[in-house]
């Protein structure tokens, strides 16, 4: 019986070795295990067994049949292995063929230019405010402390749309309206980005429309040092932590004293390159102390208010930054220009 | 304004170096555009030609033995002026000319030239002389052997600022030197003109009827000599950039870049009258200016007159009757203060600027009218030996005002954030040449009449700080507590862009300005148009109404560059007389999405354009939302594949295809627009916390039926009876086919649906839900006359 038994195992057990699918293997799994098989006949007979032997023959009889089966088991699992080898080899893929295109889409690089500075000034306790571009010239000239015939006026020359409303030439209107909407003369601290308008033609650096974002507190104690301390903010973070600041003098109707803010040069730092012309210093921005004349035509008591204003050329700013040289690139989208930021 | 530093030299004390002085405008007064070499070349001398013969080889050419003190050269010139006996300016072998031309020494023609004879051209000096025919002669007193630019003045240095509105004082050489002495902290000193006066009788009397004209002087010069000035007045006036012309003009120029005080002078005999009016013009009056143009008057011009007809256009140019000539032989100079408005509005208007109009306009010292005027006189006795007679005839009705104001130490303290020692105050006061009192450290400042303009302690705040150096301030920040943040409005603008952006549309930045064809071509309704009164051209002259003509230009542009998938948005306005109202507008052309080795894409259509559009609305929680076909078409739209676009029941705005017409105009196919107002999204745009709704734990039943309808019923009809017959259970009714063709009527169209239902309280059964599907299709059956399709 146990040589039997013993060789059956053999039998089985080589058998199995020569299976390649899993249909053979079931099928060779009824014909040891299932009730056909010889070892249910050896079960069967069992009964013919002294007491003394039945147990132990039993037990043979178990433990062939485990052998076997654990011999299927690990054949059906190397069978479904090689399975799933082959199907992979079969999906692997070239993962170095082009991905699908998805149009990317960006916002423009004057768009991103302004919420930086927003951002900036956000992070220092501004609010933002707009106004509107076809502005009255009250507010764009008169009350900014230029009034009619001031010689200054030269400076921005104008595109009117009656004699009293233009296209604003500049966001220091939305000064003179927050400081005037601001009915308890309260402190105030905006900035205020826009679309401003001057009668240019347009060229390498000029352009008819342009953005700015003008900055404003007004406060008690509000001082040129704070002004300083602001602007070195602003050109570290848009221009690079190591970025030091000078002021020039400057003059803007608008502010007294009035300066010219110039950032050490972020190419040659400061040595003397081309983009500075060998000065070492870029000039970015222009800035000052709000005239006394404002204060007072916003109705804010010069005695106890002072503060400062800055006014940024969003253009300029972003043609430093990237290296732009044609300003009319920022307004032609051309998608292989504006796809770069 | 040019600074000549042998000039500027001259009044001071102490010799500066023209590069320090550059740094110190650029850092504490104006901004310097430039600084250069009046003449650019080096190795040059007086030289003496003792004899000039004809080259052997070349008929053109001659060979000079030139003196240059200390020996003799032998030079080959080819200059047909070349001569014996002249002082030439002769460049020696190693000299530099301007354009980095080096001088050597050379054969030619077989004979030897050690240097070059030079023309005054080849020095980069223009309009030294009138007219220059060939190499430079010098005069006869001219030291051989030295150097001719030092012996004509031409060695000068010249720093060109670029001034701003505030700082007319530096439109004169005295007015540098008070800011050089500030800036340097040094000594200047100016002489007093000296005249002589012819102690005899001329009857010349000047009134004026206007207050525009405040100050007039009028001097009667005789026996003027006309003549070319002398080296170092016309070397100044050149490195002024003003081009010498003769010694009258010459010394007026001069006087004006002295004393920023404009002076005019007039042939006096041909002024044919002893009475000089100064009074506005009246309506249509006609003047001939010194240009030749004749130029019609308003009321608002000043004029000078003889008495009867205007002579000169007050402080911009003089008339063509009265100019001086060659044969002038008595004139009358004038030196006068016009009001800076009037001159502006002069000057403007009939587009006449000059450096006369242009100090006028910014205003002069009043207090040089007369010092000027004697200033001119000295150098007329000087260089055109004239005779200056009897004292000048004038008037004077201006009252001077010093302008005092008050500066306490402690405000100027507190404005700049910065701690002033009063003795530091003093000293830059003093620097700056105001007068001051101090007490209790309150300074009550003087300004002297050269410094115009100020209004207020703000203006000598700017001149203590510019002199103490921005540099010294410190850097603090505003104390003022303030919140910093978005409004909501901003922030939606903000997710707008972002959603475009972020979903594959590229943010234009086109003009708001455009013509008038373009500005109205995307109008639903008539709405006014804002004109400019004064555009750069007509195609900058009308505010825009619709951002779509700029994204169809940008189509336009960038397809004829060969790009295929273009998707733009932008936030723009539309203007009119009445508001500027916001817009989100956007072009879409090409593939979304594309593969092209696996030949797949997906081509914009009108429904991807409403996908994109639904999928906004829903990421800004708006649900509220309908797609309708427009009552009349939305121009230049395809009327068949166009819809206006609805939040709660409000018109905001549409979405389509171009029209084929206006797509062959591009020739672009298949181009997708849409344009909506901003603000009718934003009020409907929900910010409120959404309130979460429990998931149903109870499995969802899904049903597919097809119905056969007319095709001209529109799908939304089904969906709306669909959605008014059934309960709360059917939650998503969604349309998987939609078909028209083979085996069915051509009236007809067959749409298949997939309906989804499922009960918060327990599993539906299949009889419930079969119920309910009847019922659906009773209704489309009723309703739409839609059969069960088979």
């Amino acid at each position: 019986m146990q040589e039997k038994i013993n060789q059956l195992v053999d039998e089985a057990v080589n058998e199995i070795e020569s299976i390649e699918n899993l249909n053979d293997l079931m099928l060779l799994k009824s014909k040891y295990l299932g009730k056909k098989s010889e070892f249910n006949q050896f079960m069967r007979e069992l009964k013919n067994l002294s007491n003394e032997e039945k147990p132990k023959v039993g037990q043979m009889i178990n433990l062939a049949k485990n052998k076997i089966n654990n011999h299927i088991q690990e054949k059906k699992e190397a069978i479904e292995k090689a399975k799933i080898n082959e199907q992979l080899a079969q999906e692997t893929v070239d993962i170095s063929l082009p991905g699908k295109k998805i149009s990317l889409g960006k916002k423009h690089i004057l768009t991103q230019t302004i919420e930086e500075i927003e951002d900036i000034f956000i992070g220092l306790g501004y609010q933002i405010k707009e106004g509107p571009e076809q502005e009255e010239d009250k507010y764009n000239f008169e009350m900014l402390n230029l009034p009619k015939n001031h010689p200054a006026r030269d400076m921005q020359d104008s595109l009117y749309i009656s004699e009293d409303t233009l296209l604003r030439t500049h966001t220091s209107p939305v000064q003179v309206r927050t400081l005037l909407e601001n009915e308890k003369k309260e402190p105030v601290k905006i900035i205020a980005p826009g679309t401003v308008y001057r009668k240019d033609d347009d060229d390498q650096t000029h352009s008819h429309q342009f953005k700015q974002v003008e900055v404003l507190v007004v406060d008690k104690e509000t001082s040129l040092a704070d002004l300083k301390g602001t602007l070195l903010i602003a050109a570290k973070k848009l221009f690079g932590e190591e970025r030091e600041i000078r002021l020039r003098p400057s003059y803007f109707p608008f502010t007294e004293p009035s300066v010219e803010v110039d950032v050490s040069c972020y190419q040659c730092h400061g040595k003397g390159c081309s983009m500075c012309k060998n000065t070492g210093w870029i000039e970015v921005l222009g800035a000052g102390m709000v005239n006394n004349n404002v204060l007072e035509a916003c109705g804010y008591d010069p005695h106890e208010f002072q503060g400062f204003a800055i006014g940024f050329g969003v253009e300029r700013i972003a043609m430093l930054k990237h290296g732009i040289d044609d300003i009319r690139q920022l307004y032609t989208n051309d998608l292989r220009f504006n796809s770069q930021f | 304004m040019k600074i000549s530093m042998n000039w500027l030299n001259d009044y001071l004390t102490k010799k500066i170096d023209a590069q320090e002085v550059e740094k110190k405008f650029n850092l504490m007064s104006q901004e310097v555009e430039g600084r250069y070499s009046l003449v650019d070349a080096k190795g040059l001398v007086i030289g003496h030609v003792n004899s000039c013969v004809q080259h052997d080889n070349a008929d053109k050419l001659k060979v000079c033995q030139v003196d240059v003190g200390n020996e003799i050269l032998q030079i080959i010139c080819g200059a047909p002026n070349v001569d014996a006996n002249q002082k030439v300016i002769v460049a020696l072998p190693g000299a530099v000319l301007p354009g980095n031309f080096k001088i050597k020494k050379a054969k030619i023609r077989g004979v030897v030239s050690n240097g070059m004879i030079c023309s005054l051209d080849e020095l980069g000096v223009q309009d030294f002389e009138k007219k220059e025919t060939g190499i430079y002669v010098l005069n006869d007193s001219a030291p051989i052997g030295k150097d001719p630019l030092q012996y004509m003045g031409l060695d000068d240095e010249v720093i060109d600022l670029d001034l701003t509105a505030n700082r007319p004082d530096l439109l004169s050489m005295r007015g540098i030197a008070y800011d050089v002495k500030a800036m340097f902290d040094i000594d200047i000193s100016f002489d007093k003109p000296k005249v002589k006066r012819v102690k005899e009788k001329r009857e010349l009397s000047i009134f004026t009827e206007t207050e525009d004209a405040p100050v007039y002087y009028g001097q009667i010069i005789e026996n003027v000599k006309i003549k070319e000035s002398p080296y170092w007045l016309k070397s100044r006036l050149l490195a002024a950039g003003i081009r010498p012309i003769s010694n009258i003009v010459d010394i007026t120029n001069y006087v004006m870049l002295e004393y920023s005080q404009p002076l005019h002078a007039f042939d006096f005999n041909k002024v044919n009258s002893n009475k000089i009016l100064v009074r506005k013009a009246k309506e249509n009056e006609k003047i001939t200016t010194l240009d030749e143009v004749e130029r019609e008057l308003l009321s608002t011009d000043i004029v000078i007159t003889n008495g009867v007809k205007p002579i000169a256009l007050a402080g911009v140019m003089g008339g063509a009757e009265t100019e001086v000539s060659d044969s002038t032989n008595t004139i009358l100079l004038e030196s006068a203060v016009f009001d800076p408005v009037s001159i502006r509005k002069t000057s403007k208007r009939l587009a006449l600027k000059s450096e006369a109009s242009s100090r006028y306009e910014k205003g002069i010292n009043h207090e040089l009218t007369k010092e000027a005027l004697d200033r001119a006189c000295e150098l007329f006795v000087e260089l055109a030996d004239a005779s200056i007679v009897d004292e000048p005839s004038f008037y004077n009705q201006l009252e001077v005002n010093y302008q005092d104001f008050e500066l306490s130490l402690d405000k100027l303290n507190k404005v700049t954030g910065h701690t002033f020692e009063i003795d530091e105050v003093k000293a830059i006061l003093k620097r700056l040449d105001f007068d001051y009192k101090e007490k209790n450290a309150i300074f009550n400042i003087t300004v002297p009449a050269r410094r115009l303009g100020f209004e207020s302690y703000q203006d000598i705040i700017e001149e203590i700080v510019r002199i103490y150096g921005y540099d010294k301030i410190g850097m603090s920040l505003p104390k003022t507590p303030t919140e910093g943040k978005l409004s909501k409005k901003q922030q939606f603008k903000r997710n707008i862009r972002n959603f475009f952006s972020h979903i594959g549309f590229y943010e234009t930045s086109t003009y708001s300005l455009t013509n008038q064809f373009l500005a109205t071509k995307y109008d639903v309704t008539e709405t006014s148009l804002v004109k400019i009164m004064n555009p750069i051209n007509t195609d900058r002259e009308y505010l825009r109404h619709s951002v779509i003509p700029a994204l169809t230009e940008v189509l336009s542009y960038n397809h004829a560059r060969k790009m295929e998938n273009i998707f733009l948005y932008e936030l723009g306005k539309r203007y009119t007389q009445e508001a500027e109202t916001e817009l989100i507008s956007g072009l879409m052309k090409g593939d979304f999405l594309y593969s092209l080795w696996q030949k797949q894409a997906v081509e914009v259509d009108f429904y991807l354009l409403k996908g994109i559009i639904e999928k906004l609305f829903i990421d800004l929680k708006i649900s509220d939302f309908d797609f309708v076909v427009p009552e009349n078409p939305i121009p230049n739209l395809h009327p068949g594949i166009s819809a206006n676009v609805l939040i709660k029941g409000k018109h905001i705005g549409w979405i389509g295809k171009l029209h084929p017409e206006e797509e062959k105009e591009l020739n672009v196919k298949n181009v997708f627009v849409f344009e909506f107002e901003l603000e009718k999204i934003y009020s409907a745009y929900n910010e409120n916390v959404k309130q979460y709704e429990p998931i149903n734990k109870y499995p969802s039943v899904s049903r597919d039926i097809a119905v056969v309808v007319d095709k001209l019923i529109p799908a939304k009809d089904l969906y709306e009876t669909v959605k008014n017959i059934s309960n709360q259970s059917l939650i998503a009714i969604d349309i998987f086919d939609v078909y028209q063709g083979e085996h069915l009527d051509s009236q007809l169209k067959s749409i298949a649906m997939s309906f989804k239902f499922e009960n918060k309280e327990k599993t539906l059964s299949n009889d419930e839900v079969d119920l309910m599907v009847k019922r659906i299709l009773n209704a489309l059956e009723e309703k739409h006359n839609a059969k069960l399709r088979q």
